[in-house]
C-alpha cells in the first residue's frame, strides 16, 4: 500500500515457491493476505489486477521475466492510479445505517436487576481480594454513560448497568494490567472487568495475541439485546446502534459471571445493505464514496484509541520519521491511515464499531472493518474472537508449519 | 429600527462570495461544518454550533511553510504565502473569542508568524449570536455571553422576523450594504441566556493542584486520542516537519509542514533517545486543564477557555472541563 501512496501504479510481490521459503512460513502468510488486500483494493475502487503475487526462485530468470512482463502490460492497460476525488456519488445521508431491523428501545433503559448484579459481584470480589481492579460503567453527572474503575468496596455502588454501556472496556485492560503490576510487582494481580458479547470477543482476539494471560482476569459477562444509539454523547432517542441489529450475539463468548438472562431475540439474517449498495457501484464511484469519507477524517486518532486490538506501541501511521506515511492532515495521509489501519485489523476485528462511534466527523469506517471480516469469514471460515485462536491470515496454519 | 430578511442577507452573502472565499455553517454529510460555501443556499441558519472550531481559517490543520529542492549541490528554499480573502460568516462569539486567543501569541507576541499574519489579514469574521445554548455550552461562565460581540468585525442578531446588523470594525464596514440601517447599540438579547453557571476558580489556585491525585483518576478513562485539542477552538499546538515530496518523478523536493498536535497524545512529549517526561495519562490531562487556566494566562492574558462545550461534547468518554473546574472550586476553597 505504501508503494501506492507513493504513487505506483502497480505492485508485484515474488516469493520463493511454497515449501521453499527460508522463513519456513512467510510465504504461506502472504499468499493468505494478499487475496485479503486485493478484496479492499477493491472495496475501495482500485483494481486488484495492480497487485499481483507470484512465486519466482531467484535462478528462474525466464520465469521472472515473462511474469513481470505481464504485469506490465496489465499495469499499462489499466493506466495510470487516479486518486482524486471529484465529485461524491448523491446518495442519502447516513445510507449506511440500515434500519430494517430497527425496534424502539421500550421502557426503562436502567437495569437495576443487572446493576444490582454488578454491585454485588464486584462487591464480593474485591473484599476477597481475588481482584484489586473492577472496570464497569458509571453515569457522569451529565447524565452520560461512560467508564470506571473501581478500586475500593465503597466506591462499587458507582457501577451501572443500562442501554448506553456502550464502550469496549477491554480497549483498557492491557494497560491497567500493565500499571498495576508495576505498582505492585510482587502481587498476583487480577482485575474485574464488564464486558457484552461483542466486547468478550476482543478478549479472544487478545489473549490469541498473548496481550495477557487469561488468570490475570474476571470476565463479568453481561448478556445483551442491545445498545442505544448515541450512547456515551448525550444523544440517545431510543433506537438501537447500528452494529445491534444486525447482531445475534446474545451471551458473552466467555465469562467467569455471567449477570442477565439471555434475552429472547429474534435471530437477524439480513445481509449488510451498504456494503452490496457500494459494490454495485463502478470502481470510480466507490473510490470517490471513499475519498470523500476520509476527507473528513481530523486525525485525531480516536478510532485507533478507542480500539482494543489496535494496539501496537507505536501506531506506524504515527512514527516520527514518517516512513509510512507523512504527518499532513491531508487526504493523501488520511486514505493511507484508514486503509491501512482496516487492513491491520482484517481477521482481528470483532465489529465492536467503537472507531464509528467516538469518530466526531462521522466517517463510516466500520463498513471498511465488516467487509475484511466477511472477506476472511469466507475464505477462512474464520470469526475474529469466538475462540481464543489467532487470525489466519496473521499466522501460519498449525499444518503449514508441520508440513 | 429596520428588519433584514434573511432573503436580503442571503444575496448579500452571494456576492460577496463572488469576490472572496466563503466559508459558512454548512452540512457536510451529516454533520454540520464551517466550510466553503459556492451560494447562500448551502448555508445552515439556525444551528448551536458546528463540530470543529473555525480555527481552521487562521491555523489551517497543515501549513505548508517551506519547499525545498534539491538539485545536486544546489538547494532551493522558497516561502509559501498564503494568499486570497476570505469572508467567515455565521462564526459564532465563542470562537470569535477563540481567535483572539489565538492573536495573543501568533501576532501580539514576538516574533509574529506571518502565516496567521495573512491569513488574519485577508479575513473578515461575520458573527452570528446565538438564540439558544446547548446543555455543554458554558461562555458566560468563562466571560463571554451568545451574543458577545467581541473578536467580530460585524455581528447580525436574529429576531423573531429577520435580523439586525451590526458593524464593528473597518473592515465590516466595507463588506456591508451602506443602505442598510444600522443597529448600532447592544442587543436586547434572550435574558434567559445570559444567567452565569459557575465561576472559574482564580488563575492562581490551579499550580497548588499539580500533584492532586484527581488528575490520574479522572483521566484513567481518557482514551489518549486528540479530539478536544482539535475541536477547541484555542488549542494551537503544532509540529513541524520536513516531508519528501512524491512527485512521482524522481525529484528531490521536500516540504516543510506544519500540522495540529495535542498534548493528550503519547508521543506529544517524547524527546530524543525515546524518554517521555510526561508518559501518565493524568500529565498530559493535567497539562490541558492547566494550559487553559494557568499557562496560558500566565503567558498572556485571560483563561484560554471560551465555554463553547465542544469538548464537552465530542469527547467519546465523557472527560468534562466543567466537572475539572468544579473539582478545583471544591479543593481551592
Amino acid at each position: 500500500m505504501r508503494a501506492f501512496d507513493q504513487g505506483a501504479d502497480g505492485v508485484i510481490v515474488l516469493g520463493c515457491h511454497i515449501g521453499e521459503c527460508h522463513y519456513d512460513s512467510g510465504n504461506h502468510r502472504t499468499a493468505k493476505r494478499m487475496p485479503v488486500l486485493q478484496k479492499m483494493m477493491e472495496f475501495v475502487g482500485l483494481e486488484p489486477q495492480r497487485l499481483r503475487l507470484d512465486w519466482v526462485s531467484a535462478s528462474e530468470g525466464e520465469r521472472f521475466s515473462r511474469i513481470v512482463t505481464e504485469f506490465v502490460d496489465t499495469v499499462r492497460m489499466l493506466g495510470p492510479v487516479k486518486w482524486g476525488a471529484k465529485q461524491p456519488p448523491a446518495m442519502e445521508k447516513r445510507f449506511w445505517v440500515d434500519r430494517r431491523n430497527q425496534k424502539a428501545i421500550i421502557g426503562d433503559s436502567f437495569d437495576s436487576a443487572r446493576t444490582d448484579a454488578i454491585q454485588k459481584r464486584t462487591r464480593e470480589l474485591l473484599s476477597s481480594g481475588e481482584v484489586s481492579c473492577v472496570i464497569g460503567y458509571e453515569v457522569g453527572p451529565r447524565g452520560r454513560t461512560r467508564p470506571a474503575f473501581v478500586y475500593a468496596v465503597d466506591d462499587v455502588e458507582r457501577l451501572v448497568w443500562n442501554q448506553s454501556c456502550t464502550h469496549n472496556l477491554t480497549t483498557y485492560l492491557r494497560q491497567k494490567l500493565t500499571a498495576l503490576k508495576d505498582q505492585q510487582p510482587d502481587e498476583r494481580i487480577q482485575v474485574a472487568i464488564v464486558v457484552k458479547p461483542c466486547d468478550s470477543r476482543s478478549i479472544n482476539v487478545l489473549l490469541a495475541e498473548n496481550r495477557f494471560e487469561r488468570e490475570q482476569i474476571h470476565i463479568i459477562g453481561i448478556t445483551c439485546d442491545g445498545i442505544q444509539d448515541g450512547a456515551g454523547f448525550g444523544k440517545v432517542e431510543g433506537r438501537y446502534q447500528k452494529r445491534c441489529l444486525s447482531c445475534n450475539n446474545r451471551e458473552p463468548v466467555l465469562f467467569d459471571t455471567l449477570i442477565g438472562d439471555v434475552p429472547v431475540v429474534e435471530d437477524v439474517q439480513t445481509p449488510n445493505l451498504a456494503i452490496e449498495r457500494l459494490e454495485e457501484m463502478s470502481p470510480s464511484q466507490r473510490m470517490e464514496f471513499w475519498l470523500s469519507q476520509f476527507d473528513r477524517c481530523i486525525r485525531c486518532y480516536a478510532c485507533r484509541q478507542a480500539c482494543p486490538v489496535c494496539d501496537c506501541p507505536t501506531c506506524l501511521y504515527e512514527r516520527d520519521d514518517s516512513l509510512w506515511t507523512g504527518m499532513n492532515i491531508e487526504i493523501n495521509e488520511k486514505r493511507t491511515f484508514h486503509l491501512g489501519r482496516a487492513y491491520h485489523l482484517a481477521g482481528r476485528c470483532v465489529g465492536c464499531d467503537e472507531c464509528e462511534r467516538v469518530c466526531p466527523m462521522e466517517i463510516p469506517i466500520s463498513l471498511l472493518n465488516l467487509k475484511l471480516a466477511q472477506e476472511v469469514q469466507e475464505a477462512f471460515g474464520y470469526q475474529a474472537g469466538l475462540s481464543v485462536t489467532p487470525s489466519p491470515i496473521n499466522t501460519p496454519l498449525v499444518e503449514e508449519v508441520r508440513a | 429600527m429596520s428588519v433584514i430578511s434573511r432573503a436580503t442577507l442571503a444575496d448579500w452573502l452571494d456576492s460577496l462570495a463572488q469576490e472572496q472565499m466563503l466559508i459558512a455553517p454548512k452540512e457536510v454529510a451529516d454533520i454540520l461544518l464551517y466550510h466553503p460555501v459556492q451560494s447562500s443556499a448551502e448555508i445552515v441558519w439556525e444551528y448551536i454550533r458546528p463540530v470543529m472550531s473555525i480555527k481552521d481559517a487562521f491555523f489551517p490543520s497543515t501549513e505548508r511553510l517551506l519547499s525545498i529542492e534539491k538539485n545536486g549541490q544546489n538547494i532551493k528554499l522558497n516561502e509559501f504565502r498564503p494568499e486570497g480573502r476570505q469572508i467567515l460568516f455565521g462564526v459564532r462569539p465563542c470562537d470569535a473569542r477563540g481567535v483572539l486567543a489565538l492573536d495573543a501569541l501568533f501576532l501580539e507576541t514576538e516574533p509574529v508568524d506571518s502565516y496567521y499574519a495573512r491569513r488574519r489579514e485577508n479575513t473578515t469574521i461575520v458573527g452570528l449570536a446565538c438564540t439558544a445554548m446547548a446543555e455543554t455550552c458554558f461562555c458566560t461562565s468563562t466571560g463571554g455571553a451568545p451574543d458577545d460581540p467581541t473578536g467580530l468585525d460585524v455581528i447580525i442578531y436574529p429576531l423573531e422576523d429577520g435580523y439586525q446588523v451590526r458593524v464593528l470594525t473597518e473592515k465590516g464596514e466595507k463588506i456591508i450594504n451602506p443602505e442598510w440601517e444600522m443597529q448600532d447599540t447592544e442587543w436586547l438579547s434572550n435574558s434567559a441566556l445570559q444567567t452565569s453557571q459557575f465561576e472559574i476558580p482564580e488563575k492562581d489556585s490551579w499550580p497548588a493542584q499539580f500533584d492532586d491525585t484527581f488528575w490520574a483518576e479522572i483521566s484513567e478513562r481518557c482514551l489518549s486520542c486528540r479530539i478536544c485539542a482539535y475541536v477547541c477552538p484555542t488549542c494551537r499546538c503544532f509540529d513541524v516537519r520536513d516531508e519528501p515530496v512524491h512527485a512521482g518523478n524522481g525529484s528531490n523536493q521536500f516540504e516543510r509542514i506544519r500540522c495540529w498536535d495535542s498534548c493528550a497524545g503519547t508521543v506529544y512529549r517524547q524527546i530524543a533517545g525515546g524518554h517521555n517526561p510526561r508518559s501518565a495519562k493524568g500529565e498530559r490531562l493535567r497539562n490541558r486543564f492547566l494550559c487553559k487556566f494557568y499557562y496560558y494566562p500566565e503567558q498572556y492574558g485571560p483563561s484560554a477557555c471560551t465555554g463553547c462545550g465542544r469538548c464537552i461534547d465530542a469527547c467519546p468518554v465523557n472527560i468534562d472541563i466543567t466537572e475539572v473546574i468544579q473539582h478545583l472550586q471544591e479543593v481551592s476553597l
